[in-house]
């Protein structure tokens, strides 16, 4: 142990020994980051837990509207050509000063990193070129025209090239950088000392399965958070978070089940949430004849038939699952991303018409209906179980004969990838926070090489709308290219390729005195919760 | 089991049945204890609740046709605008919890029983070939069966489910497995002490064929010790389909058993909605409870050293 980090707990130990408990915040998370390694595992548990430590050149704001952060400015100069200024006069945590050196060896390191599960690579492959102009003038050469970049670009956490062990100069090449000297691995990143970012908190103490304890960096260059010291503590299971929480042993927790949350605000405590990008979605199987699980048809696919697939839609009542399973803590949808986020249209959500869609099963031919099998996890969204359970009523109720297969998520995941299902429930979160994603992952044809249709098992393909798609990915005007995602997905809507149902809402809930912006990113930020109780004045 | 009923209804003469019919002496026995006559009184009603399921209770909770999110929710007594009243409440999906735990005795009186009797038949024959031929055919069964019974029973039907996928079948399956080596051991045991009997030694004389001697011969004066096991394995084997279905890994979840149904109801307990979990949960304790009363019983009745 350095000198520094004994002060450190020597100084901890006295300020708990005052019995400080006003300056102290205990989180209850519902998951645990799988390393401290920022640049480990694209993973929001991880994210939201490295935003506290180590920021990016830009930050998206609780609408993931961008906003300045390392970079004060940025402009496209050309279709590839960015130029970022980056903040003057800001500090890392082991004193040194932040620089475009820094930068690039953030993003050099990026793709080296061992054994990551998920990549934040896919958010760096754009990037061809980076030099620095001089120390705080950063330019970045993409291979194409790339929008995204700066929503990419706040991805990137920034590390201290320092704390890391780099050479004094980085240089970027495209294969591979020069001057890294040897990389820090991923477990290094659970002592203070190479944890070094330029945040608002510290990190101080990582164990697994325990705590995370961070402390206020007091150089920090923007607004000092309220708390001096942050634990949280990762509580997985819902039914004892909340208890927690009821105890008094943590001060805040992250989603709480929705059914306690009437509860909880009779017990006095402050329930805040928002609409999330999350979107809860039926896929269906349209690859061909040779459909899995669908019995009742002469070996046909009815889902090929988009008569059958808005029969499928009109049968659902989005209204009463939100309602009665969702507790109202959802949205009915009708797009792949709620409005007004970037690039969506403002479409109406399918009505609920049971008898339209009998009509429209009669016309495809199905007026028996059929049977088919329906996919859902179990235990990856809100109430997932249940609200495939309750599509599956509606959709018996039609005469389309509904099994559900319910399994974990590692579980429905695979199967789902191996095509197990011919109808499946699932959610998406668009981490950029506009259409492409959505568009990309889910209903553009399969192409894996290219990064499109990824998510999009039951392989719904329509040429028109991946050459618009591909159109909007390389327009870098904003309104042109909000045009083009619109169109791009109501071509999906339109002829039902693919089916909302609902947007969930994320929820937090805290003792009294505390106040959180809820995110639709449904990031749990410690710096962004807030001491409104009267204590905070003295 | 056939061979159970034979003996059972052998002709006897009418004169010496009071003091000779093992039935008779057993049902003697056995009414002594109160408190097993009204373990047998609730297991046999709940045994014609779970018969007569389809005709009795107001809703067919595995049709997801009859079922309505609208009525979801809702608590004892309280009627759903379509005027049904739900005495029991319903569970989120608008299941009639009534009609719920009466199918969901159903499943686990199916389970249970038929795994029961398909890992008895296991257990007699391998059981009972270990214990007749000896030497390598013995060792190597009963190494089976002790390498089986090492691991706790949860844990091997825990994985043989993750690997066989969601299913009463293969809840089933997954029961026999787990159950069939107490019955072996159990059988080889008794038959050993038998084999030595002289009664065997005659029956070896007679040149019969090695499956009529121990089917015939052997088998049933092995069965009362399998009897004691059976009962108390049956509420086991409840326990286990209902931890295992609340485990999740089950029964499908559009067709809950009581297990199931306690796994659902348990998310909303701390809401309030304790109906949900709660009278499955009492159900199902019952059932258990009931099944061992008779079973303890039985174990006094047939043991030879505590009969007066």
């Amino acid at each position: 142990m350095t000198l520094r980090t004994t002060t450190l707990a020597a100084a901890i130990l006295a300020v708990s020994a005052h019995g400080a408990a006003a300056q102290e915040l205990t989180i209850g998370l519902s998951s645990e980051p799988t390393s401290m390694d920022p640049q480990f595992h694209n993973l929001a548990t991880n994210t939201q837990v490295r935003l506290n430590i180590f920021e990016s050149l830009i930050a998206q704001d609780p609408l993931q509207g961008l906003e300045p952060s390392l970079a004060t400015k940025w402009e496209a100069l050309d279709d590839t050509t960015w130029r970022y200024s980056l903040r003057e006069g800001v500090e890392f945590h082991d004193g040194t000063p932040f620089t475009a050196r820094d930068v690039i060896y953030s993003v050099c390191r990026i793709p080296l990193v061992e054994n990551s599960p998920s990549s934040f690579s896919i958010y760096t492959q754009s990037v061809t070129d980076m030099r620095a102009e001089d120390d705080h003038t950063l330019i970045i050469e993409t291979n194409g025209p790339n929008p995204l970049l700066p929503v990419e670009s706040s991805t990137w956490a920034i590390l201290s090239a320092d704390a890391s062990g780099a050479e004094d100069t980085v240089t970027f090449t495209e294969d591979g950088c020069e001057g890294m000297g040897t990389l820090p691995a991923s477990n290094d990143f659970n002592s203070p000392d190479v944890a070094a970012g330029t945040g608002p908190y510290m990190l101080d103490e990582f164990t697994r399965g325990s705590q995370i304890v961070l402390t206020r960096n007091e150089d920090y260059w923007g607004e000092a958070p309220d708390w001096e010291r942050i634990v949280m503590r990762p509580i997985t299971s819902a039914g004892p978070r909340v208890a927690a929480l009821l105890s008094g042993d943590v001060d805040m927790i992250e989603s709480p089940p929705i059914q306690d949350l009437p509860r909880l605000e009779d017990a006095n405590f402050k329930v805040v949430d928002s609409l999330s990008n999350r979107i809860i979605y039926l896929h269906m199987y349209h690859q061909d004849h040779d459909a899995p699980g669908i019995e009742g048809t002469n070996g046909e696919n009815p889902l090929l038939d988009a008569k059958v697939r808005e029969a499928i839609s009109l049968a659902i009542n989005r209204e009463a699952i939100v309602e009665r399973i969702m507790g109202g803590y959802a949205e009915p949808a009708g797009e792949l991303l709620p409005p007004p986020m970037f690039g969506t249209s403002g479409r109406a959500v399918d009505a609920y018409d049971p008898e339209r869609a009998q009509a429209l099963l009669a016309e495809a031919g199905y007026e028996d209906g059929f049977k088919i099998v329906l996919g859902t996890p179990n235990d990856r969204y809100i109430n997932d179980e249940q609200v495939a359970q309750a599509v599956a009523q509606m959709l018996t109720r039609i005469g389309i004969e509904t099994e559900v297969d319910a399994s974990t998520a590692s579980q429905f995941f695979s199967r789902r990838n191996d095509q197990e299902f011919p109808i499946y429930m699932a959610g998406w979160g668009a981490a950029s926070g506009e259409m492409s994603s959505p568009l990309k992952s889910l209903v553009a044809s399969y192409d894996p090489d290219a990064g499109l249709g990824v998510t999009n098992p039951g392989r719904y393909s329509n040429p028109e709308l991946d050459s618009i798609l591909k159109e909007a990915m390389v327009t870098i005007d904003d309104d042109k290219r909000s045009q083009l995602l619109q169109k791009a997905e109501s071509i999906a809507l339109d002829e039902h390729g693919i089916i909302p149902l609902h947007y969930e809402r994320t929820a937090w809930a805290m003792k009294p005195g505390l106040d959180y912006e809820p995110r639709v990113d449904q990031y749990t930020l410690a710096f962004e919760v807030k001491d409104v109780s009267d204590e905070a004045q003295d | 089991m056939t061979i159970v009923a034979d003996s059972v209804e052998q002709p006897v003469h009418p004169k010496r049945v009071a003091q000779d019919s093992p039935v008779r002496r057993f049902a003697r026995a056995f009414i002594e204890d109160r408190l097993a006559v009204a373990g047998l009184a609730i297991f046999l009603l709940i045994a014609l609740l779970a018969i007569l399921a389809p005709w009795i209770t107001p809703q067919n909770p595995y049709d997801l046709a009859q079922l309505d999110i609208m009525d979801g929710g809702l608590a004892p007594g309280e009627a759903s605008f379509s005027g049904m009243t739900y005495w029991l409440g319903t569970d989120p999906q608008g299941r009639d919890m009534l009609s719920a735990i009466v199918y969901g005795l159903r499943i686990s009186l199916v389970v249970a029983t038929v795994s029961l009797l398909c890992a008895i038949a296991i257990g007699i024959v391998a059981g009972m070939t270990a214990a007749y031929f000896g030497g390598r055919i013995d060792s190597i069964i009963m190494r089976i069966v002790d390498l089986q019974l090492s691991f706790p029973a949860i844990l091997i039907a825990l994985i043989l489910l993750a690997l066989l996928g969601r299913g009463v079948d293969k809840v089933i399956l997954a029961l026999i497995i787990v159950q069939w080596a107490y019955y072996a051991r159990t059988v080889r045991a008794s038959a050993i002490v038998e084999i030595r009997k002289d009664y065997m030694d005659a029956a070896r004389c007679l040149a019969l064929s090695h499956r009529r001697i121990m089917f015939r011969h052997l088998l049933p004066n092995c069965v009362p010790p399998l009897i004691v096991v059976g009962t108390v394995q049956i509420a086991q084997a409840i326990a286990l389909e209902a931890t295992l279905s609340f485990l999740g890994v089950g029964v499908p979840i559009t067709e809950p058993s009581l297990g199931l149904l306690i796994a659902n109801g348990y998310d909303y307990l701390l809401s309030g909605r304790y109906w949900v979990s709660v009278f499955p949960g009492i159900a199902l304790v019952v059932t258990i409870v009931a099944i061992n009363l008779m079973g303890d019983r039985m174990r006094d009745v047939l043991n030879p050293r505590l009969q007066k």
